[in-house]
């Protein structure tokens, strides 16, 4: 059994404008020790689908549907004071923005003590023990006397680092990380996804990474899954995607970033810009935008099924097998042109 | 912390002598002669200036402005520097202690401001917290409509109203009047069920348009507050609702109400005038309107003295609480 | 060489035909304190002696961490902020000290794009007002004209010129961009100072602007001072790309050789740094992971900034000493790198890089 496992989500919210789909059919899943890769751009459900599956949606304008197996117990419909036991002790969460993710009025020590307590019957001082020596793991320097500190008084990485070290505190199975580095400078990235490396082989835990960031993906996940317009895109494992990409949303993705290891005069470029989730375009939501589009890709939604060659590898897109080998292996060989 | 306590209070001075020198030039361009009205309508000319010359008001207005400081410095260089007692002068009206009419009047403005408070806050505090929890519901909708009402409505309306309803017809409180907290004078009701009892329907005026603004506020800042990552982080972390709210909402919710609570409790403190005049309550406003109609500016030179003093503590006040309350605040 | 050498005395190799020329740019904030009077006790030196040339048609990439003095760099040459030292001459006039009034004719030379479009554009303006303000404001044009221009520039940038009466929030973030770079463009500048244009942008839409950019850069010949933190991006855009840390220039070289031979510790701890997007290379490749944060600015580190957090610190030497800006051996001569120890070879492991310093540094005494 999977330590998680996502079947056809859905989340859809209810606006002044009429129902938003954010989330519109996702299935994944991850085993323990596993890093699991959510790519897309800004609006493309990665984030709400773990908010979703940690059930921080705000429930007064959500409707959620699908089932979250976590160890087999549905995170969706399970009582809200059961899911208050898994989160924070079993799943945790880390978020984009260190700036605004910590309470500003509680001083770090504080805020781990509360994550720990709330899970575990330990006294102050223990808490505080158990505080400290997760401020140490994740690197913050004389952790002794900045555990008194208030988030104000720590620099962004540092932040990030105190979040990590809270969502670590309980030893979670499961670890999201929501964009953990997006708000970081580049060396401050770097040590960050370290860390979140090194601990997850100490612990052996899940992680979930949500990033619009490629080269995150590569580095550090095992498995990806691309999202578009609250759909999959493309799922399977990392080097599927990037050394057989069959999906063209994936290839605009791989086209369009600008990278150290290649020269090219002009990036490729993805026309437009993404739909409206209150008025998704018909058939497949990525055809006005696509490059290859036919009649079909208008009207009917293509299904989430395995490429030719590897039943692991996922994609939904109506064009031949052969036409998406031969223009996968042209983008690759572009880029490898370019290579210096 | 010192540093910032001296610069405050250099400002407290600086700011207290602006505020009574505005206060003195403008009584003295009111074409009004104290003198006259100190002295009666029967007097000669002669009597007239002989009263002005004992009340100092033919001298010029900063001579007259320097003899209110120099009644206020706790020294006195007059025949060998030595310390004295700082007083208000005299009323020019009835020649009491300035002083004494500022000691008995405060204590009434002070019940009435301390009480109304507590009173708005116990009303605003769950209401506003429970609509932010729970917008457009109908609880929701009611509180935003006694907003809008309580928001509309005059104090003096209010208060006549109730003193009318509840005072006179229902017969269920006083309809006017003040009884002493520490017992009555002279046989008058004391004590403090008295005082309650009293105060009941000057705190309800006061409060109703103070919880209106509050509710308001309160709402906002709640939702607000909701919305803000920590909290979600809270959330994440697996704490139970009732503790994301005291621990995470409301501590950062209701720092800027501080703020608002403190500056407006300082300025009722010098003088709820409409709830203190409907309901005949010898306090600070009250005793300011009948001293302007009497042109007795010691008297209300006295209440600014103290309006102004109460302000400007009350500011330090909130200030020093906020930096105890918000980390980030720091004094320099 | 037949162009006749200018004398600069921040030591920059001028032929006399740059665009822009800054040397020992300086900008300090002061921190004041006090009860009454305030004394100034420290300054924030958030740019501390850069010098850069500009050929014109070229695009100078900037790079650094933030904090380090990039954004502020850009706006004291831009002359919105007044400079504490240094000279800033463009098209050979010295602009350093000129007046508001006095720098009124080279404003619409020298334009800027900015981070966040949403934020630099007025919500209650149309976006035809918007392009046009600065036409208007330098009175080129008859309303006709201007108006025809407007629209001709939005087709230009990409957008439909039928939406010169619609408001910024009915566009998206990639339009809203293309909006300010309109703007920019009305006047026909020289210069165009774009500060992090494209960090707030989804990847398929930084491409777009991306490509934008250097449409136009081609097309009207325009000069470029291209700000980010994204090297990937930098490396993209630019001719020339300069490396910041803490206020100063400690990297200075051609885009080839400062991605393909980076000297300074703190270039090669950036590049390493950056993820690329390739499982292969990506698993297998050991980065260089910096230790701590970027110091304050307030109270930079002695002697060479970077010390505290260089790899191949020599005690003694580094912090003592001062490196200037030279060119390391072996390198082109516009190559130029502040560092005692600068590096022999690119790639470089962490441990690598530290054997090598261990190696080069002097025995200690």
């Amino acid at each position: 059994m999977p330590l998680l496992e996502v079947k056809d989500l859905k989340t859809y919210f209810s606006t002044d404008d009429g129902v938003v789909k954010a989330v519109d059919g996702v299935s994944f899943s991850i085993e323990k020790g596993e890093t699991l890769g959510i790519v897309g751009e800004s609006g493309s459900g990665k984030s709400v689908t773990c908010l979703t599956i940690m059930g921080l949606n705000n429930p007064k304008n959500t409707i959620s549907m699908g089932e979250a197996l976590f160890n087999g117990e549905d995170l969706l419909t399970m009582s809200p004071g059961r899911l208050r036991q898994l989160r924070g002790n079993d799943i945790a969460m880390i978020f984009q923005d260190p700036m605004t993710s910590l309470n500003p009025v509680h001083t770090i020590g504080t805020q781990l003590v509360e994550a720990v307590r709330l899970h575990r019957d330990l006294t102050k001082k223990q808490g505080r023990a158990r505080a400290l020596e997760l401020l140490k793991q994740v690197g913050i320097p004389r952790a002794e006397q900045r555990i008194d500190d208030y988030p104000h008084q720590f620099s962004g990485g540092m932040r990030q680092r105190v979040m990590i070290a809270m969502a670590l505190i309980n030893d979670p199975d499961l670890l999201i990380a929501d964009e953990p580095t997006t708000a970081l400078d580049v060396t401050t990235q770097a040590q960050i996804l370290a860390l979140i490396d090194r601990l997850q082989a100490d612990y052996n835990s899940a992680v979930i990474m949500i990033t619009h960031d490629l080269g995150v993906v590569a580095e550090i996940a095992d498995d990806v899954v691309v999202m578009y317009a609250a759909e999959v895109a493309e799922h399977g494992p990392v080097e599927a995607i990037f050394r057989k990409p069959r999906h063209p949303y994936t290839w605009g993705l791989m086209g369009s970033l600008p990278r150290l290891d290649t020269d090219v005069e002009r990036l490729v470029q993805i026309q437009g810009h993404p739909p409206s989730l209150l008025r998704p375009p018909s058939g497949c939501r990525f055809h006005p935008r696509c490059p290859y589009v036919m009649d079909i890709c208008r009207q009917v939604d293509p299904v989430l099924a395995p490429t030719g060659d590897d039943p692991r590898h996922l994609q939904a897109c109506h064009l031949d097998e052969e036409t998406k080998s031969r223009e996968a292996e042209k983008l690759l060989a572009g880029m490898m042109a370019g290579a210096s | 912390m010192l540093r910032y306590l001296v610069r405050r209070i250099l400002w407290a001075v600086l700011l207290f002598v602006v505020v009574t020198l505005i206060a003195f030039v403008l009584f003295f361009l009111i074409p009004a002669n104290p003198a006259q009205l100190a002295c009666g309508k029967a007097c000669t000319q002669q009597d007239v200036q002989r009263v002005a010359h004992a009340l100092g008001t033919d001298r010029p207005v900063y001579t007259q402005y320097g003899w209110f400081l120099g009644r206020l410095m706790p020294v006195s260089f007059k025949g060998g520097p030595h310390l004295k007692k700082p007083n208000l002068g005299r009323s020019f009206v009835n020649r009491r202690d300035v002083d004494s009419v500022v000691a008995e009047a405060a204590p009434v403005t002070a019940s009435l401001v301390f009480g109304a408070m507590i009173l708005w806050m116990l009303i605003a505090l769950p209401v506003g917290i429970l609509s932010a929890l729970r917008p457009r519901s109908l609880l929701d909708r009611a509180s935003m409509t006694g907003v809008l009402i309580g928001i509309s409505l005059h104090p003096v309306f209010i208060g006549l109203m109730l003193s009318f309803l509840i005072g006179y017809e229902a017969h269920l409180t006083p309809i006017a009047g003040y009884a002493n907290f520490f017992g009555g004078l002279y046989g008058a009701p004391g004590g403090p069920i008295q005082w309650a009892y009293h105060l009941i329907l000057p705190w309800i005026t006061l409060a109703i348009l103070n919880a209106a603004i509050y509710v308001r506020m309160i709402r906002a800042n709640v939702m607000e507050t909701m919305n803000e990552d920590f909290v979600r982080t809270a959330r994440a972390k697996g704490a139970p609702e009732f503790r994301v709210m005291r621990a995470h909402i409301l501590r950062n919710a209701l720092l800027p109400i501080v703020t608002m609570l403190g500056m407006d409790v300082a300025a009722a403190l010098g003088g709820a005038i409409f709830t203190e005049t409907v309901f005949g309550l010898n306090g600070l406003g009250y005793n300011a309107i009948q001293a302007i109609g009497n042109y007795d500016s010691p008297t209300v030179m006295g209440i600014i003295v103290f309006a102004t003093t109460a302000i400007i503590v009350m500011n330090l006040i909130v200030d020093l609480l906020y930096a105890w309350i918000d980390p980030r605040i720091r004094l320099v | 060489m037949t162009a006749p050498q200018t004398e600069s005395p921040a030591g920059l190799d001028l032929t006399g035909d740059e665009l822009l020329v800054v040397e020992d740019l300086k900008k300090h904030f002061p921190v004041r304190r006090g009860i009454v009077f305030q004394k100034e006790i420290a300054a924030v030196k958030a740019v501390d002696g850069v010098s850069f040339a500009i050929r014109e048609g070229e695009t100078l990439g900037v790079v650094g961490e933030s904090g380090c003095g990039k954004s502020t760099m850009a706006r004291c040459v831009m002359k919105l902020l007044e400079p504490t030292a240094g000279r800033i001459v463009f098209r050979g006039h010295d602009i350093t000290n000129l007046t508001r009034a006095e720098m009124r004719p080279y404003r619409r030379e020298m334009m800027m794009i900015f981070q966040d479009p949403y934020a630099s554009l007025n919500p209650r303006k149309r976006v035809g007002f918007i392009v046009a303000e600065a036409l208007e404001v330098h009175k080129l044009g008859t309303p006709a004209e201007i108006k025809r221009r407007v629209q001709e520039l939005l087709d230009v940038v990409g957008l439909n010129p039928e939406h010169y009466n619609r408001f910024p929030h009915e566009f998206s973030g990639g339009q809203r961009q293309r909006i300010g770079i309109a703007r920019a463009l009305a006047v026909n500048p020289k210069l165009i100072v774009c500060d992090e244009p494209v960090s707030a942008l989804d990847v398929s839409v930084q491409a777009q602007i991306l490509n934008l950019l250097k449409d136009l850069q081609r097309d009207f010949g325009l000069t470029y001072i291209f700000i980010a933190h994204d090297l990937n991006v930098v490396r993209h855009i630019s001719d020339r790309v300069l490396v910041m840390y803490l206020g100063q220039v400690v990297e200075s070289a051609s885009r080839a050789d400062l991605y393909g031979a980076p000297k300074h510790p703190y270039t090669g701890a950036l590049l390493s740094a950056v993820p690329v997007p390739d499982p292969e290379t990506g698993h297998r490749r050991k980065r260089i992971v910096l230790e701590g944060d970027v110091p304050n600015p307030i109270n930079p580190p002695s002697a060479c900034r970077f010390h505290p957090r260089c790899p191949r610190f020599v005690a003694g030497h580094c912090d003592v000493e001062p490196p200037e800006l030279l060119v390391p051996a072996g390198s082109q001569p516009d190559h130029v790198t502040r560092c005692h120890y600068p590096l022999e070879r690119w790639p470089l492991t962490e441990q690598e890089m530290r054997q090598a310093g261990a190696a080069v540094a002097p025995p200690v005494a």
